[in-house]
């Protein structure tokens, strides 16, 4: 418990200073951080359209961060969530417009199972070549995202085309159904937040939990004591990628109604982050992702009312992983100078 | 003159909570070969690593020349004489050996590298000591043999004069041995001293002039080479402990437990570390395997437990052959293993001291139902293995990292044997901990035996193996060198044995 409350008091040091040092900038353009500030909180939490687009945003970083977080637990870096959801998307994009000889409840269904194959079939990929040819899965994990991105625009661009000046698919017949209207919130937040604590439930009171922390704390341990990890690693990556294709259903079938080209742009970027910043904290992730949602969709407000660009919130955002990376430094000093 | 060019008085090196040198006292006289010898992990490598700055000591002093030395780094070190010679060398291998040997102080002409001069400079120092070296090839092209004539080189055109080589010949072919040991001593005759870190009595009978010793991180004497023997030197490295009481029990041998035919295993670096190895144990007796570390231990222990990949002969446990099965089949067949590392294989340390108790069992009720942990039944276990084993602190939801060595120690041997296998292993399982985590360590050994288990116990310590085992199989370089009775077993006939037998013996003498 103390030493939940010391990183929570971590994390408060680094979020007051990354603001404080975003004041600097916003100071430099000649503007009143304290007003900036007030209009980027009243922009994201202050209005019903902008608490609606907060959620909006955080619902996908939710699944995103957690993502990432569970492939930490099995020692993986996995920088491909964005390509997760991307192809959860488009998996899900395409059984909602061709599967409709099926009753709107099990379309959905089949919808979510469809973005979650897929998504995983993706993960494995890295995952197998990581286990077996120890290939970096930062390196496949990156290209594939390039990779991911662009089948998804081929496919609204050319088969999958609704024949628009956009490139996007035709409309999902099965929708998720909003929330907070005008916004895009929608009820995929309630999804998202009863799959991440199975998740946590699962990684703490399980075995397969256990046999994920064991192999990414201490794979020479794992293999002595008869834990297959090369198994328990693709499962976890499996997992990773079917949480990020979850996303990138409820994006499509809550968010926009049809497949968008580009519309995971940032989403696991921006998962990644909040998971980094936190040490992937699993229980302290969502409030980051939050936080992040936050900043995000207070921005453009902070922008219009202020005249502060919102790029002002990149970087604080990117002040944020220095200061968190840097306590990670500082902390490893003092373990090396114990060590001397 | 001083007698000595180098002195180390009083020397401690820790690292974390692990006492690498706990006194360690060196010199060094002008133009003489010093060897310093051990085993595996007693700080002679972490001794001359201070000497020639990687690490700050902790306490102590080193002189060199006379001089006091208060802060030593590399760079300084080579200022003062001292270069050395990398158990891993040190060596770009897309360059060419002339550009590594200047790498870092390259002689200019004007803005470009005078290659000509370097050529010359390093030719000088090939044709005097007859060094077999071709500048023009890149180090990735040219054998291991000469790539550590480079490294000497390296030291030389660096201006030292005493040169420390740490186990040079463990990467060498008998001949590339020879012609090292006659560059040597050309170095020697030239004046340049030179100390010898192996732990190869032979080699070190051929080319010491004196001999200094350590054990565990402590300095256990130093000897003129024309006053001692191979056996006097082993047992210093052995070492003698207080006797620890065990009542040891002859009680009825059972039938086979572990057959191991003629197995051959190859360990990280060499092929075939292990050449056709032959062994048993039977219900109901331990088994002791006696041999100077790294000569095939961890590969054989490796192996059986299916950590390592056997490339000829079996293993039969149980009846069954389990030879390159999978780890946790082969507990299933009836595998209990202390590992000789602890911390790396062992435990995990960023997990509790319950759940570690129950990391081999993890698959198995009462510990979880279903998919299910079920920490009421692994609290309850744990509950009576902290009590059992005398595990301390008591508190079983820390991590085992808060644990001192004896204590988590104590956490994998009562994994291990309370699953009651009938075979269990145990390898260096007092290994750094304290006089009171021994005692019941070995006790349990005894008891596991009393029950039926065969043992197989693997250990650095001569007096351990002697006063646990039934049967002890001393190792050589990878062979079986023999195998005694444990009570006509001592530290003689089984130091002779370590060292490869008589016949091993007597050929080294004629040579040397």
């Amino acid at each position: 418990m103390n030493q939940s409350l010391k990183s929570f008091i971590k994390i408060l040091i680094t979020i007051v200073l990354s603001l404080l040092i975003g004041t600097i900038f916003i100071l430099v353009t000649g503007e009143n951080p304290i007003s900036a500030y007030g209009a980027l909180l009243k922009g994201a939490l202050g209005t019903k359209l902008g608490l609606g687009t907060t959620i909006a945003n955080f619902t996908p970083l939710l699944l995103t961060s957690v993502a990432f977080v569970v492939a930490a637990k099995v020692g993986a870096f996995n920088v491909g969530v964005e390509g997760e959801v991307i192809l959860g998307g488009l998996a899900a994009a395409y059984i909602g417009i061709n599967w409709v000889f099926l009753p709107a409840p099990l379309l959905l269904l089949a919808c979510f199972a469809g973005a979650m194959a897929v998504a995983a079939a993706w993960a494995f990929i890295p995952a197998f070549l990581k286990a077996y040819y120890n290939v970096s899965e930062v390196c496949v994990t990156i290209l594939m995202n390039s990779v991911a991105l662009y089948i998804g625009s081929y496919l609204v661009s050319g088969p999958m085309s609704a024949g628009t000046a956009v490139p996007q698919s035709d409309p999902v017949q099965v929708t998720i159904p909003k929330i907070m209207n005008p916004s895009s919130a929608n009820a995929g937040l309630f999804i998202a937040i009863l799959i991440v604590v199975a998740v946590i439930f699962m990684l703490y009171k399980t075995k397969w939990g256990y046999k994920i922390r064991t192999v990414g704390t201490n794979p020479a341990h794992a293999e002595y004591a008869g834990i297959g990890s090369k198994r328990v690693f693709i499962n976890a990556m499996l997992l990773s990628g079917m949480l990020g294709g979850i996303a990138g259903c409820i994006e499509v079938l809550g968010v926009h109604g049809f497949y968008l080209d580009g519309f995971a742009k940032d989403l696991g970027t921006n998962g990644m982050l909040a998971a980094l910043i936190v040490k992937s904290n699993i229980v302290a992730t969502p409030f980051m992702a939050f936080f992040i949602a936050v900043l995000k969709s207070g921005a453009l407000a902070m922008q219009q009312a202020s005249g502060v660009p919102k790029s002002v919130v990149d970087i604080i955002t990117a002040i944020f992983i220095v200061i968190a990376t840097m306590e990670f430094v500082i902390e490893l000093k003092k373990k090396h100078k114990k060590g001397e | 003159m001083r007698e000595y060019i180098v002195e180390m008085n009083h020397i401690v090196k820790s690292f974390g909570e692990v006492r690498a040198v706990r006194n360690g006292e060196f010199t060094l006289r002008k133009g003489e070969v010093h060897s310093l010898i051990g085993e595996n992990g007693t700080g002679k490598s972490t001794m001359m690593k201070l000497l020639y700055g990687m690490y700050p000591i902790d306490s102590g002093e080193i002189i060199i020349n006379g001089e006091k030395i208060e802060k030593l780094d590399p760079k300084s070190a080579i200022a003062h004489g001292v270069g050395m010679v990398h158990q891993e060398f040190m060596l770009v291998n897309d360059l060419t050996v002339l550009e590594n040997v200047i790498l870092g102080f390259e002689p200019k002409k004007g803005l470009t590298i005078d290659f000509e001069k370097a050529r010359k400079d390093i030719q000088h120092f090939i044709d005097r000591y007859q060094m077999d070296i071709q500048l023009d090839k890149k180090v990735s092209q040219i054998s291991v043999g000469e790539a550590q004539r480079v490294e000497i080189i390296k030291t030389l055109m660096r201006g030292v004069d005493i040169i420390i080589l740490d186990e040079p010949t463990a990467v060498l072919t008998p001949q590339e041995t020879r012609k090292l040991f006659e560059i040597l001593a050309n170095l020697k005759a030239e004046g340049k001293s030179l100390v010898f870190i192996s732990h190869k009595l032979n080699e070190v009978m051929e080319i010491s002039d004196r001999i200094s010793v350590m054990r565990q991180g402590q300095y256990m004497g130093t000897v003129d080479k024309d006053k001692t023997s191979p056996l006097e030197l082993t047992k210093m490295m052995i070492g003698r402990e207080v006797f620890l009481n065990i009542d040891k029990t002859y009680s009825k041998v059972g039938g086979k437990v572990l057959e191991v035919k003629d197995i051959w295993v190859s360990s990280l670096k060499e092929t075939s570390k292990i050449r056709g190895m032959s062994l048993h144990v039977n219900e109901g007796e331990i088994v002791g395997i006696a041999g100077i570390d790294g000569n095939g231990q961890s590969e054989l222990i490796e192996a059986i437990t299916g950590l390592r990949k056997v490339e000829k002969g079996s293993v039969i446990l149980n009846g069954q052959d389990i030879t390159n099965k999978k780890p946790r089949a082969i507990r299933e067949t009836g595998l209990a293993h202390i590992p000789e590392n602890r911390n790396t294989r062992g435990l995990n340390h960023t997990m509790s001291i319950e759940d570690n108790l129950i990391a081999v069992e993890i698959d198995k009720e009462p510990y979880t139902k279903g998919i299910m942990m079920n920490v009421d039944a692994s609290s309850k276990y744990a509950e009576e293995m902290v009590k059992q084993f005398d595990i301390r602190p008591t508190d079983y939801k820390l991590p085992t990292s808060a644990l001192s060595g004896g204590n988590a120690q104590k956490v994998v041997v009562a994994r291990e044997v309370s699953m009651n296998k009938k075979l269990l292993i145990a390898s260096q399982p007092t290994r750094g901990v304290d006089i009171g985590a021994i005692e019941t360590i070995r006790n349990t050994l005894e008891i596991a035996k009393k029950k039926g288990t065969g043992v197989l116990l693997v250990s650095a310590e001569l007096e351990e193996i002697i006063s646990l085992s039934d049967r002890i199989i001393v190792i050589h370089e990878g062979r079986i060198t023999g195998e005694l009775a444990a009570n006509e077993a001592n530290e003689n006939n089984l130091g002779l044995l370590m060292m490869g037998g008589e016949d091993e013996l007597e050929k080294g003498e004629t040579e040397s």
